[in-house]
């Protein structure tokens, strides 16, 4: 690899391996696309733009992905991989599950607030990135239905609820947020852990003591 | 009126007239089902006016006199399923003279039959009008919007009904139509009008209570 492809990383002794180099420019060209995406929008983002913000080469950018869509793609994984272990460590916190699965929902909420390009990137262009992109989006929230249905053990009710209950919940605050997104409120999307608690927990809990938690995460 | 036996050939035989108006919105009509199908087959940004001609058996110049591009083309199918689709659901929910939710039942009802007699449309209106830029997703946003008016009354059955958030409804709308893409997404389309009775649960819930809502479904 001629050292012209390793872009604006320090030359010389640096110290990284080569396999260093080329993952970290990697992680570069998937964070300038979230940039360039979060700017233009991804329908209009081009190679050019991804790789002027990573300030590397065209050659660089194709010995990593085939093209947009796969970094793109690449992008969001990293994003779902991050959201996943968000709820990996508030799953493993202190309390019953209602209690963490506030703390799921507040740390996703919080998380995306605080990383508005991501949030733009995750819960809007990804619909509109064309028919493999949004497949990849749908699977990646129908991947989130486990987390939920851990709360079937707290109901008291005889009856069975729906098999599709947490695939509607989930749809349903998903597109609440990414509504919330889509008018440019990422900032603010801290301001919909009530409704996410309320909806997460009423199918379980009833709405009577669901309301109640939701109240208690009012900012 | 019959043609004179020289024109019968350049005319389909039918046995009406064709007038210019009807030969006019028959074109129209041959578009957009072309539009529709070869979006939901392929998506949009794949689609092009070329293909949209040959599969609606017209000309370029037939299609520029209607439309000015893919996207007004786009816009006017999205336009035409979304006022049919209100109309169809608006329309079962008031024919029904039950409480409530029996009305949602119906409405939901007549969604599911419209989403399953129009396969293509509503791929191409739930899965493809966030791709074909802002003037298609505003009007799919805009669409689900006008479901919340029919939801909105079950306030009145919950004692609670101060303490709901003010996008409920919206909220709900929008774990129907994912439950629906979904299963467009995976080629499940059979099942759908079988989702009645759970989504009907689940747009009844936060309003009535679960035992009402599953008694209800």
């Amino acid at each position: 690899m001629a050292d012209e492809e390793l872009g604006p990383l320090p030359a010389g002794r640096h110290g990284f391996s080569r396999e260093h180099v080329s993952h970290n420019q990697r992680e570069r060209l998937i964070a300038s696309l979230a940039t360039a995406v979060a700017e233009k929008g991804y329908r209009t983002v081009t190679i050019t733009d991804i790789t002027k913000h990573a300030r590397v080469s065209r050659r660089v950018f194709y010995a990593n992905f085939e093209g947009k869509d796969e970094c793109f793609l690449a992008a969001f994984e990293v994003v779902v991989e991050h959201v996943h272990e968000l709820a990996t460590e508030a799953l493993a916190g202190v309390g019953e599950w209602p209690e963490k699965a506030v703390a799921t929902a507040r740390a996703a909420l919080v998380f995306f607030a605080e990383e508005p390009d991501l949030a733009r990137l995750c819960l809007v262009e990804s619909q509109a990135a064309g028919p493999v992109v949004a497949a990849r989006f749908h699977e990646a929230v129908h991947e989130l239905v486990p987390y939920l249905e851990q709360g079937r053990c707290q109901r008291q009710a005889e009856r069975e609820l729906p098999p599709t209950t947490e695939e509607s919940t989930i749809g349903a605050l998903v597109m609440l947020a990414s509504r919330k997104v889509g008018a440019g409120e990422a900032e603010q999307l801290r301001d919909l852990l009530p409704e996410f608690t309320e909806f997460i927990l009423a199918p379980y809990l009833g709405a009577e003591r669901a309301g109640e938690m939701a109240r208690l995460q009012a900012a | 009126m019959r043609a004179l036996p020289g024109k019968a050939s350049r005319q389909p035989p039918g046995p009406e007239p064709v007038s210019r108006a009807a030969s006019a919105q028959d074109q129209r009509r041959r578009i957009l089902e072309a539009t529709a199908d070869l979006i939901a087959e392929q998506g949009y940004a794949e689609t092009t006016i070329e293909q949209i001609v040959r599969q609606a058996r017209v000309g370029y110049a037939t299609f520029y006199k209607h439309y000015a591009d893919k996207e007004e083309a786009f816009l006017a199918l999205l336009d035409a399923a979304i006022e049919r689709t209100v109309y169809e659901v608006e329309e079962a929910y008031d024919r029904e003279d039950g409480p409530w939710p029996d009305k949602v039942g119906a409405g939901l009802g007549a969604l599911l039959k419209a989403v399953s007699e129009h396969l293509n449309v509503a791929r191409a209106f739930l899965l493809e009008a966030a791709t074909a830029g802002p003037e298609a997703a505003a009007r799919h946003e805009a669409a689900l919007k006008r479901f919340a008016p029919l939801l909105r009354p079950g306030r009145e059955l919950n004692p609670r009904a101060d303490k709901l958030p003010e996008t409920l409804e919206d909220t709900l709308v929008g774990g129907v139509v994912w439950v629906i893409n979904q299963r467009l997404i995976a080629g499940e389309a059979d099942g759908l009008r079988a989702l009645l009775p759970e989504a009907l649960e689940f747009l009844l819930r936060p309003y009535v209570g679960e035992v009402a809502a599953a008694r209800e479904a």
